[in-house]
């Protein structure tokens, strides 16, 4: 009796109570979003980041930035050259992925901008090894080779946030390119943007050496993979030679820049060492990249 | 004749006493546990992988989203939904606001955001589906209505109880989930800043209402609108009630009902006309948090505006019906 | 239709006129009428499904009636209910409390539904139907015979002036049933008016003293119980040897009618104690001694002579032309 009595005083009570809260935080949400104020530029705090944790000694950290080949894309692992970098350097001791920034079709303008962004500059103050892989888009794409079928991203990175459908899961990339498609290239119109990708990439260089001049900086050289199509082969390789040559020019005048050559693994092999994409290396090839990249990091 | 007053109580105790209030709360007890493992998995992984460095950890966010947009296979729809999110993203960053910093408070705004469409209505529904066809399934309502007492008023007293046990269910999972999932992130976070005010169009973001709020601010206006939500579904609940005689079936109907909203909410957007069913419109913390909205055109006013419409057809009808039909058995 | 004038008396609690209720297209209660008054037993007696329990439906409310008014002390029961109801306790079909409340907990619950019942009120409604015992139990460790109690103690509450029990004594053993028949006895005599439905005949002969007769949805007749059964001669059975002489005598005497074996629609109970050659006449109870010198006289030996009151079956048997009561 008395019970009752009780539990229906706390009851009604608290009831009342946790209703009138609970109405008070329904307005507020109301007109919150109705009328909102902005004022985000008086409460948030100013963006400068710190500066590197203390550097560990001997920890590689590695960081990769750039387009599809440092994302990865081909390689059905989805592992790519960074992350077989980063378990072949965990042989020497410690070695971490800080981040993986790669982005199918990013090229030297994306890059640029890419380095304009806090979260970007901040994982690479974090860095004392930065991958970089760029400039193929900007080679290849501008001809209209890749056009079609944009730069095959369909992979969907593990750990995205957001759901997932289940048929955009499979493996393989978007990009199909047959040799019929392919439009006529010549030497000329590949180098015709080359001039003004290679002062981008410099401008890039400059930016990330300043963003963190501790870091030691690894370019990907190109590869031609156009190699196995008979029209292409010249074509191809002059203009890949040239980029690489301009690439050389820019890093020989630093002192923490190396290029790494990759224009000779997929030289004969473009069967072996290329994705079904006929672009992208499969694993077999970023395997051979990475080998590559632990020898110049050692 | 006879005051409302101890009608309500009458109800209430009667819900207490049927222990439909207590099994809640053990859900929530046996539930929130299992979320909160599952989130702690997720924190543990990226911490190894990311040396729990949260920027590094929204960046890399921010990138494996921007890859997925240059893929053809993805819905447009999906595409937008991900531009928004990275610009969100991207905002955090830029004023070095850890969105999931973890700690107990914010693990409570994540789950409050994710059970809005249906787990908190299902709670919701363990109490509601109940009131009136309960009665009439055990026959006791030939008992409460045998009473010198207008059915309206015997109905009535049903739903003001309803609307009290609303309030509190609301209430028990900010509760019980703040104190189990405290456990383990922590009891801090209530000042850490949370922003709102995206404003979506199309698929870019309007920064310039974004604004801070400190989080337990964030968690009362989220706490207000789900409130809003499960008023709405409890009187939906308590319609089917009034109209289906066996509990069984009541709540059969309204979960068909819930989870095809669910559905709903993931096919989206190409019938639009879906947007005027109460099931897509319970995301109501989505307008909070700068989520877009399942179906182009959904704006707060009109998800309310669809919400209340609903709760009151249902109010109408369970009082029609209920004080007009006979009690055949 | 049988109905007996109203000539003054007790003030009249329950009043029903002319009610039929349409229930798709069929008139599930065809024009019932009749009024129960103050400290009276009143029988509602008809097989299942005749509409009964409709009827009680539409006494307290929970059914509409198609036409018609049902009016108690005074106030018409589905225009002013929270009047009308007031003077009204009921069970109507089984007693169903709440199980997962204890008794006292259900008497509180109703209590607060009607005004001026107080806890000394719970307290002696639960002395009277004697529950004081496992008031404070869960009803969920009741037997059949305490939730009947129980129910019982519920209609009682308001201090009603018309008592509504819907088969009252389903499910009770007998002991219980005894009970249940003194106590409405003593209800009756302190003035209430106790409306019983039944479809056993001999429970409404027993108890009521006056009934109304439902059959397929229609009142057929409404009367005293006494005066209804008297239109009926009473059975006499003889048990007499030889069987042959004697049953040729009584077929000849004046005023008796032998029936026939496959015409007698006696109980089993009651003709299970007799002998295979026993005859079943109809005959007034004073021809009896009559009769039993002439068999003396003829040289019949007369082993036993049973006189078996008229019954409501008989009476129902005529009204209905043939449908029994289960």
């Amino acid at each position: 009796m008395n019970d009752s009595k009780w539990t229906w005083r706390l009851v009604s009570l608290s009831s009342i109570a946790t209703t009138i809260l609970l109405l008070v935080g329904f307005i507020y949400a109301v007109s919150d979003i109705l009328y909102p104020k902005g004022e985000a530029a008086v409460t948030s705090l100013p963006a400068e980041t710190q500066t590197p944790a203390a550097a560990s000694g001997g920890e590689y950290r590695i960081m990769a930035l750039g387009d599809s080949l440092a994302k990865g894309t081909g390689d059905n692992t989805g592992n790519g050259f960074v992350k077989r970098t980063v378990d072949g350097l965990l042989q020497d001791g410690k070695a971490r992925l800080v981040g993986n920034m790669g982005i199918n079709g990013l090229t030297t303008a994306g890059l640029l901008e890419k380095l304009q962004e806090e979260g970007v500059r901040y994982a690479m103050r974090q860095a004392n090894i930065i991958l970089l892989s760029i400039g193929g888009n900007d080679l290849f794409g501008d001809s209209g080779i890749l056009d079609t079928g944009g730069d095959g991203g369909a992979e969907i990175p593990e750990g995205a946030s957001v759901p997932v459908l289940p048929g955009t899961a499979a493996g393989d990339t978007g990009t199909d390119l047959t040799e019929e498609e392919a439009p006529e290239l010549t030497p000329e119109s590949l180098l015709a943007g080359l001039p003004e990708a290679a002062g981008r990439l410099g401008e890039a260089l400059q930016r990330i050496a300043e963003i963190n001049p501790e870091a030691h900086i690894y370019y990907v050289g190109l590869y031609n993979p156009f190699g196995d199509v008979q029209e292409l082969l010249v074509p191809g390789n002059q203009a890949v030679t040239a980029w690489n040559n301009a690439v050389m020019d820019l890093i020989n005048t630093r002192g923490n820049m190396t290029l790494v050559p990759t224009f000779d693994l997929f030289g004969g092999h473009l069967d072996k060492y290329l994705s079904s994409d006929h672009f992208h290396p499969n694993g077999d090839g970023y395997q051979r990249i990475s080998e590559r990249i632990i020898q110049a990091v050692r | 004749m006879i005051n409302l007053l101890p009608l309500i109580r009458n109800e209430c105790l009667k819900i207490i006493k049927k222990k439909r209030f207590y099994v809640i709360l053990l859900i929530l007890v046996v539930l929130v546990p299992m979320f909160t493992y599952a989130q702690m998995r997720i924190s543990e992984r990226s911490r190894d992988k990311f040396n729990s460095d949260w920027r590094l950890e929204i960046q890399q966010q921010i990138t494996d989203n921007q890859n997925s947009l240059s893929s053809d296979r993805i819905p447009e729809e999906w595409k937008t939904y991900r531009r928004i999110f990275v610009q969100q993203l991207q905002y955090y960053l830029d004023h070095n606001v850890n969105p999931n910093e973890p700690s107990g408070v914010t693990f409570t705004r994540e789950f409050l955001d994710n059970s809005v469409n249906l787990f908190i209505p299902l709670l919701i529904m363990a109490v509601a589906s109940d009131l009136v066809s309960g009665e009439r399934t055990t026959g006791t309502i030939k008992m409460l209505l045998t009473r010198p007492v207008r059915r309206w008023k015997v109905l009535l007293s049903k739903l003001v109880a309803l609307l009290m046990f609303v309030s509190l269910i609301v209430l028990s999972v900010v509760i019980i989930s703040y104190l189990i999932s405290g456990l383990v992130f922590g009891y801090k976070g209530f000042n850490v800043p949370v922003f709102t005010g995206f404003q979506i169009s199309g698929d870019t973001v309007d920064m310039s209402t974004v604004h801070a709020v400190p989080q337990w601010k964030y968690l009362l206006m989220q706490g207000g609108l789900i409130w809003f939500v499960s008023v709405v579904v409890a009187l939906l609940a308590f319609m089917v009630s009034v109209l289906v005689r066996s509990t069984a079936a009541s709540i059969v109907v309204m979960m068909a009902a819930l989870i095809a909203g669910t559905i709903l909410s993931n096919m989206a957007s190409a019938w639009t006309t879906a947007k005027y069913l109460f099931m897509v419109n319970l995301g109501l913390t989505g307008y909070l948090a700068g989520t877009p909205a399942p179906i182009e055109g959904m704006t707060l006013t009109f998800s309310m505006a669809v919400l209340a419409v609903w709760g009151l057809i249902s109010i109408i009808i369970s009082f029609a019906v209920f004080t007009k039909r006979d009690i055949l058995n | 239709m049988l109905l007996e004038k109203n000539v003054g008396g007790p003030p009249v609690v329950l009043a029903v006129e002319g009610v039929r209720k349409k229930i798709g297209r069929k008139w599930i209660i065809d024009n019932v009428t009749f009024d129960v008054k103050e400290g009276e037993i009143f029988g509602f007696l008809g097989p299942n499904g005749a509409g009964k329990t409709t009827t009680i439906r539409m006494l307290v409310d929970l059914i509409r009636p198609t036409e018609g008014t049902i009016t108690v002390c005074g106030y018409n029961v589905n225009k002013h209910p929270e009047q009308a109801l007031q003077f009204v306790g009921s069970i109507v079909e089984n007693p169903e409390v709440y199980t997962y409340l204890t008794g006292w907990e259900n008497l509180q619950h109703f209590a607060r539904m009607q005004p001026g019942v107080d806890k000394a009120r719970i307290a002696e409604v639960v002395d009277i139907v004697r529950l004081d015992q496992r008031i404070h139990d869960k009803v969920s460790t009741y037997s059949l015979g305490m939730r009947q109690r129980l129910g019982i103690a519920q209609a009682l509450l308001g201090r009603p002036r018309l008592l509504i029990l819907d088969e009252p004594t389903n499910g009770l053993d007998p002991k219980g049933i005894k009970e249940l028949r003194e106590f409405v006895r003593k209800l009756a005599g302190e003035g209430m008016a106790v409306f019983v439905s039944s479809h056993l005949l001999s429970e409404i002969q027993l108890l009521c003293d006056r009934v109304a007769i439902i059959s397929r949805g229609k009142v057929l007749a409404v009367g005293g119980v006494n005066d209804l059964v008297a239109r009926n001669s009473p059975y006499v059975l003889w048990e007499l040897e030889p069987h042959s002489q004697a049953e040729a005598l009584l077929g000849m005497h004046h005023g008796i009618s032998v029936l026939p074996p496959d015409e007698v629609t006696l109980d089993d109970a009651v003709t299970a104690g007799m002998g295979p050659n026993s005859i079943v006449t109809v005959m007034e109870e004073t021809l009896i001694p009559e009769v039993v010198s002439l068999m003396v006289g003829a040289g019949v030996t007369v082993r036993a002579v049973h006189k078996i009151n008229p019954t409501l079956e008989q009476l129902f048997l005529k009204l209905t032309e043939g449908e029994t009561i289960d």
